[in-house]
């Protein structure tokens, strides 16, 4: 956990995001009420309510174990909440089945990545792009080689065009995390769900993610990050939820949570938990 | 009274196949590894035992202890030279299964061209029924296995439960991941695995070559009862699959009273789907969610 | 050409059109099963009852093998492929062993342990099928047929599916992938094509019965498919020639016992498929040890 080794001053920050009111404007493309679940004797995540909004990077950040990646389970179907409802576009998810939520317009990473290890990195990538899970996709001819050059401009866009015939068990550490970037890219998602896509990377990756995300969101992606770096954090979201010990502590622009003494006493340690 | 006669018949064969499901329950518990090549292990210490007492006409300690080394020292052997340098490179339990499945179809054929095909018994007065009530017929063989069985599970719970391997064994079932947190080592305690659960096979096969007689053949279907009790039984529960390998062993015998011997093999795996399909957690679930 | 050449070749593309097949499920589909052999047994069976009840026509008893085949396979893979990777092996193994419970036991359908004789041979375009020769290019042109139909589903965008399901099945439905529905295509697809070798076998030989459907036949053709290579198309086909071939060429080999050429047969490829697993998971044909990669 990197310790915020840039001084980012409150005017900076306050520069480059939008401001408060565009928040409100924003259409709400995710809304999360009252969602609980418990394992066993562990409460993971408690009446968490979260609001995501279209075109904003949303950060999840918060110690080990807060519930974040649970969050993500609940919303993407592999997990179903002991109550509370996920609106996605005015429409319930609770209940559905994970290709169904994804098929909907919600599409996610994951922090080990899951890649398909025993195929190139170019049939990655097609494989996210073919949505139905028939014998042959519609549309035929010109469909499939509208697809195959969509992949190629992806897989240029992320650096690994030149890796298309490679299989995706064999490639670079940086390579993977790109590569699971161009999945997601390849589909239509409308809200991406990231878990820790930035990790360990290298400077030049990380700008180039970086680049590729403000792309993406300028075409209208909504985007909820789970990270834990907090250069990549006051680097590019536009909003924070802080969760600790399975609830959302606090919840705003990134200037007010990450100037809040509390929160940050939690998140390196030593303060109230 | 054959009802009741079945129902021995099936305490019997259920005690047989209770003994060596926990056998594999231990293995696959503590390592998942799909330790098909348990049932050849079966097969392996019976023919030992058989040729030890009934063709060199040793004492039956001696048999045993032959019977007992060997089949540890075979469950070891498959361990260290199939299991582990597969999983050092590719370790899928696709791989595993396959390369278990090898050892079973070697040693099932290689004792069919040591020994023959055919249906040998290990011969002992101890196995000729005797008329106990009027109608009901039981060997004595039958009391003294079902005595050492229940020696044998008594010592079987104290170690699991008082010894440290046995705690640490029965840690490994229900959580690989944690066991590894707190410094055990996983690879000694496989070991132990397999050494105590290859040598649990031993008591169920010497019964199976007195009381039924064995043929190369004969470990397929006491893996595959040991293999649905232990899914059935549930996953880290190792009573749980003694209990419904008994259960498959009653059964088996019961339904004989009905329908004829070709279904019997049936059960099991009637069982084994209705399990699978409707609960497949199994009944007795101890091991944590992956 | 000698009689005993075609013999072999007929087998060859029997046992090829069954390693294919499976190859859908294991290779391709990760569904690794061992019910294949009651897939080929429901194949023959069908095919028997057909040609000597129905209709003499080829084509009729191929359709109707292969539907029935399908179907059945569906029925049974929609609530079994809900169970969890590792223990539908063992679901698998049921199936096999209930099937050949039934096959034993239905004795108005399939003969019971006696099995069916004197199948009628098969009519198509008017004339019959009867020389060695003619049954060797039908059984030729029916492999050649599905590793046609199977080579165009792998490659295109199914075997993706297949793929990405074997690789990753979270990740897959996190895509959208409908798994549950993939692996039942998957089963469906082998199922229903594994029954062609059945209809082929019955024709070729006018005799089945149940001892040739056994798990022991499963295990023959897994181990050709994981001998040859998985994830190809040309593996299973070479796993089906080597083992095909190899009774008959341990016959030549003159110190070996004739009586137990079977079990020596079984016990090298026993030995075949442990040496394989630790050293060239890939099958003959494969890309030797992958790269261990934790991802």
């Amino acid at each position: 956990m990197s310790c915020g080794s840039r001084g980012v001053t409150a005017a900076a920050m306050t520069a480059r995001i939008p401001a408060e009111a565009s928040f409100e404007a924003a259409a709400n493309v995710l809304r999360i009420s009252g969602v609980s679940k418990r394992f066993g004797g562990i409460q993971a995540i408690q009446n968490i309510t979260l609001d995501l909004r279209a075109g904003l990077i949303t950060s999840l950040v918060g110690p080990n174990g807060a519930g974040k990646t649970t969050l993500f389970n609940t919303i993407t179907g592999h997990i179903r909440p002991d109550n509370g409802t996920v609106l996605f576009e005015g429409h319930s998810l609770v209940g559905r089945p994970p290709w169904n939520i994804a098929r909907m317009g919600i599409m996610r990473t994951f922090q080990d990545l899951r890649l398909f290890t025993h195929m190139s990195v170019e049939d990655n990538v097609l494989a996210a792009m073919e949505p139905r899970s028939w014998f042959w996709q519609s549309g035929g001819r010109q469909a499939k080689n509208t697809r195959r050059e969509r992949a190629a401009a992806i897989l240029n866009e992320t650096g690994l065009g030149a890796k298309a015939g490679v299989l995706a068990g064999n490639l670079s550490y940086a390579e993977h995390k790109f590569l699971s970037l161009a999945r997601i890219m390849a589909t239509n998602a409308r809200l991406w769900l990231l878990d820790e896509p930035a990790a360990g990377l290298d400077p030049p990756s990380y700008d180039l993610f970086q680049g590729l995300l403000r792309d993406q969101v300028r075409r209208g992606i909504s985007v909820c990050i789970i990270e834990h770096n907090l250069d990549i954090i006051t680097g590019i979201s536009d909003r924070i939820a802080f969760l600790d010990q399975g609830r959302v502590i606090a919840e705003g622009a990134p200037d007010e949570i990450l100037e809040d003494p509390k929160l940050i006493a939690i998140y390196f340690g030593g303060g109230p938990s | 009274m054959v009802l009741l006669q079945l129902l021995i018949n099936g305490i019997q064969t259920g005690t047989i196949y209770a003994l060596t499901a926990i056998g594999f329950a231990l293995i696959f518990g503590s390592t998942r590894i799909f330790h098909f090549a348990h049932g050849a292990i079966f097969v392996i210490a019976a023919y030992v035992f058989k040729f030890t007492f009934g063709d060199l006409s040793l004492h039956w300690g001696i048999a045993t202890i032959a019977a007992v080394s060997t089949a540890v020292a075979v469950g070891l052997l498959v361990n260290f030279l199939i299991y582990v340098p597969i999983q050092r490179h590719e370790g899928s339990y696709f791989t595993i299964f396959v390369a278990s499945f090898g050892v079973v179809i070697v040693v099932q054929n290689a004792i069919a061209i040591i020994f023959g095909r055919g249906f040998v018994a290990i011969e002992t007065p101890l196995s000729n029924a005797v008329e106990v009530v009027s109608g009901l017929l039981m060997a004595p063989l039958f009391g003294i296995a079902l005595v050492c069985s229940v020696i044998i599970l008594i010592s079987l719970h104290l170690t699991l439960t008082r010894t440290h391997v046995g705690i640490a064994l029965r840690a490994l079932s229900q959580n690989p991941e944690l066991v590894r947190t707190f410094g055990l080592s996983t690879r000694r305690l496989s070991t132990y695995a397999f050494a105590l659960g290859s040598a649990l096979v031993v008591p169920g096969a010497i019964f199976t070559g007195a009381v039924s007689g064995l043929n190369p053949t004969v470990g397929l279907h006491i893996m595959l009862i040991s293999l649905v009790a232990t899914i059935a039984g549930g996953i880290g529960s190792i009573w749980g699959a003694a209990w419904i390998a008994f259960a498959i062993g009653v059964a088996e015998n019961l339904v004989l009273w009905q329908m004829d011997s070709q279904w019997s093999e049936a059960v099991a795996f009637a069982f084994l789907l209705a399990f699978l399909i409707f609960r497949p957690a199994g009944l007795f679930r101890l091991a944590s969610a992956r | 050409m000698s009689v005993y050449l075609l013999n072999v070749g007929v087998f060859i593309c029997i046992y090829a059109i069954l390693a294919l097949t499976l190859n859908v499920l294991i290779g391709y589909a990760g569904v690794f099963t061992l019910a294949h052999a009651a897939f080929f047994g429901i194949g023959a069976y069908v095919a028997a009852f057909v040609a000597m009840n129905l209709s003499s026509s080829l084509v009729v008893v191929l359709v109707a093998s292969v539907l029935t085949a399908g179907i059945l396979s569906v029925i049974i893979a929609l609530p079994a492929l809900r169970v969890r990777d590792e223990y539908f092996v063992v679901v698998s193994l049921a199936i096999q062993i209930l099937c050949v419970t039934v096959f034993s036991e239905w004795k108005g359908f399939t003969g019971g342990l006696g099995g069916i004789v004197n199948i009628p041979l098969p009519e198509i375009f008017g004339g019959t099928i009867a020389t060695p020769m003619q049954f060797f290019l039908l059984a030729l042109g029916c492999l050649a047929v599905i590793t046609l139909i199977i080579g165009l589903m792998v490659r295109g965008s199914f075997g993706r599916s297949l793929m990405a399901v074997r690789d990753n099945e979270s990740a897959a439905l996190a895509l959208g992938k409908n798994v549950a529905l993939i692996k039942t295509l998957a089963a469906a697809l082998s199922s229903g094509l594994a029954a062609v070798a059945g209809v082929v076998y019955a024709y070729y030989l006018s005799f089945i019965n149940v001892q040739t459907f056994t798990l022991d036949t499963s295990v023959l053709v897994m181990a050709m498919v994981i001998i040859g290579g998985t994830g190809t198309m040309c593996g299973p086909i070479l796993g089906a020639a080597l083992l095909t071939m190899l009774p008959n060429a341990l016959s030549y080999v003159s110190f070996l016992p004739q009586t137990e050429i079977g079990s020596i047969q079984q016990l090298l490829y026993g030995l075949a498929m442990i040496l394989m697993m630790i050293f060239r998971p890939g099958g003959i044909v494969g890309a030797g040890r992958s790269k261990r990669n934790r991802n």
